[in-house]
């Protein structure tokens, strides 16, 4: 009798807790679903390496002020398909998955990164993107064996479907160059215009540049070779704009795109970095407009720049009395901004900032008149400063503390 | 039935039927011979005789001790074997054991101009890129390096550069891109593959293709 009555309570015992457990994950499904449920669009999206190796994208409405702990704010990314040569636009990031061959579009959802559609882009390496519709993205790019023969695709970004695709009639490099770049495509209503130029290999780890600029001009959307123009004042134009920026069209359009000769881009380190123009409603460089930055106060290479304004861009250029080599260039602090004034042709004065780190960064954006600079200092931490023109002051914003080694780049998602 | 050699080995081997054993026997016993052999006119039969004796008459004793050596022999071979064998099984553990803890150096001359060779030792996981020597000391954590490598050590460790004497900290778990050029062109170059971003795009594309990242 007394056994009986242990038996039953036990098995009391059982049920509650089994009711215990489904109201539990009852409980934690519907917490789920009530966040899901939050679709919040916000304004930025921050690209973080963190100390350990792991990377993040945290997205966030402001960049005014505030501390940002990626680890925990942010959205863990799987760095074997992820990596920070992104576009990013309407709240949806674009990004060329190497060993899949697919450019896939991912949104983040419920703290995650998710596949929203993806497109096969067999034997393409994106050089550069350049939007010429809402939805319509060209990108023009390279062979992924030899890196010489152009092409490019035109992708609806809706659906990701193949608009269109071919090779590019931009001569392949010859005699002593094995390989080339692209460092800018932009559209002048029926016109698209290509900066290139070509690399000569010359051991296992070095290479030099041809000291030439070349603009290949294209009717569009046709795609066929109209002209070639060259220019030997600077070389390396622009470069990979998934990476950073090196061009851009001030109010008017004025196409403006800067040239990367130092060690970085194109290992030409005698020609001077400089600032070209194509004026707005011509076909070809304004050859009486060149700004050279390495004989200016500058007096450094420089790499990425970012248009203000008003006829004022930001570029940021390196130190080569802080750095040693390549090993060392992106892990030093040595980068410092510096404002130009583009109607003047001329370096208008250095940004009062911390030295900030990494090669290669989309770390400025333009908002409301405001500059928005991610530096990374070594001394002051990860942050987001605000330089305002008008009153030309800088001030401290965001701060990505935490497990944040390096801010690799700043987009605006939803603007 | 004809007595032979053969038959009368088999014999002393213990190795003959009930009726070849009993034939033998009759033979060895008999007082007479009921048979004679025939042999060649030229051949003595005395000869023959004595030649035969000599043949089997040690046989017997000699294939005893055999036997018994034999037998012997084995058993203390198969023990000494399991013994030996379980000492050298202890020994090859350890060894084992001490080669993977610190192994003195590995050595990897990689001639070909395309492939990649991989190695995956307890201290590091390795891709050696084509046309590339490399020898890594793990005594003195020095590396003599002649191309391109991935190296991505499960531990944080230093190493030192030959040639140059630079001295790498490399932290666990993080795959790192090493290139040592062979002229005095070539640069030096250091960087975690999370960083392979901010290497010139000339010579990443260079590595994603060798290495295939």
């Amino acid at each position: 009798m007394q056994k009986r009555t242990i038996y039953k309570s036990v098995r009391e015992v059982i049920l509650l807790l089994a009711v215990a457990i489904l109201s539990i994950s009852f409980y934690s499904c519907s917490q789920k679903s009530e966040k899901s449920s939050l679709v919040v669009k916000k304004k930025y999206s921050i690209y973080v390496l963190g100390k350990d190796g792991k990377e993040y994208i945290v997205e966030t409405n402001s960049l005014d002020s505030g501390k940002i702990l990626p680890e925990k704010q942010g959205v863990l990314l799987n760095s074997k398909t992820m990596d920070r040569d992104i576009i990013v636009k309407n709240g949806s990031y674009y990004h060329l998955n190497r060993k899949k061959a697919e450019l896939s579009k991912y949104n983040v959802q419920d703290d995650s990164l998710h596949t929203v559609a993806s497109i096969s882009l067999k034997d393409f390496s994106i050089e550069n993107y350049l939007w010429v519709g809402k939805d319509s993205l060209l990108l023009t790019g390279l062979d992924v064996k030899n890196f010489s023969q152009t092409k490019f695709v035109l992708i609806e970004t809706g659906k990701m479907s193949l608009l269109n695709s071919d090779n590019l009639a931009i001569p392949q490099p010859s005699g002593k160059f094995t390989s080339m770049s692209i460092g800018f495509a932009e559209l002048r209503k029926n016109h698209l215009f290509i900066g290139y130029t070509y690399h000569q290999k010359l051991g296992s780890s070095n290479y030099t540049t041809s000291d030439t600029t070349y603009i290949a001009e294209l009717d569009y959307p046709q795609m066929n070779l109209l002209k070639i123009d060259k220019d030997t004042r600077s070389t390396y134009p622009g470069g990979i704009n998934t990476v950073q920026s090196y061009s851009f069209n001030d109010e008017n359009n004025n196409f403006y795109f800067m040239t990367c000769p130092g060690i970085a881009l194109g290992n030409r380190p005698d020609l001077p970095t400089g600032i070209f123009r194509i004026k707005a409603g011509e076909e070809r460089l304004d050859k009486d407009y060149f700004i050279n930055i390495s004989s200016s106060l500058v007096n450094n290479h420089a790499y990425g720049m970012w248009y203000l304004g008003n006829n004022k861009a930001i570029i940021r250029s390196e130190r080569k009395d802080l750095f040693k080599g390549l090993s060392d260039h992106y892990s030093t602090a040595h980068f410092e901004f510096y404002l130009v004034d583009l109607s003047a042709a001329k370096i208008l004065k250095k940004l009062n900032l911390p030295l900030d780190k990494g090669t290669r960064r989309e770390c400025v954006i333009v908002k409301d008149g405001l500059a928005y600079i991610a530096v990374n200092s070594s001394t002051e931490g990860n942050f987001v400063w605000i330089y305002n023109p008008t009153t030309e002051t800088l001030n401290k914003g965001l701060e990505l503390a935490g497990n944040t080694d390096f801010i690799m780049r700043i987009d605006k998602l939803n603007i | 039935m004809n007595i032979n050699q053969d038959l009368i080995e088999r014999y002393h081997r213990d190795e003959c039927t009930k009726e070849e054993r009993k034939e033998v026997e009759d033979w060895l016993f008999a007082e007479d011979f009921a048979e004679e052999l025939d042999l060649p006119i030229s051949e003595s039969k005395a000869e023959h005789k004595a030649s035969m004796w000599n043949e089997i008459a040690p046989t017997p004793a000699k294939e005893y001790i055999n036997k018994s050596h034999s037998f012997l022999f084995w058993r203390g071979a198969i023990a000494a074997s399991i013994v030996l064998g379980l000492i050298g099984f202890g020994f090859y553990q350890f060894t084992l054991k001490t080669k993977n803890d610190s192994p003195q150096f590995v050595s990897i001359d990689n001639t070909s101009a395309i492939n990649v060779r991989h190695l995956d030792s307890k201290g590091y996981n390795i891709s050696v890129g084509p046309n590339t020597f490399a020898k890594i000391n793990y005594a003195t954590d020095s590396v003599d390096l002649s191309g391109s490598m991935l190296i991505s050590p499960k531990k944080d460790v230093e190493l030192i550069f030959k040639g140059n004497n630079k001295k790498i900290s490399l932290k666990m778990g993080q795959t790192y891109i090493i290139l040592n050029g062979k002229t005095n062109e070539d640069n030096f170059i250091v960087v975690s593959e999370r960083n392979l971003m901010d290497l010139p795009p000339v010579l990443q594309k260079q590595i994603i293709n060798q290495f295939s990242i």
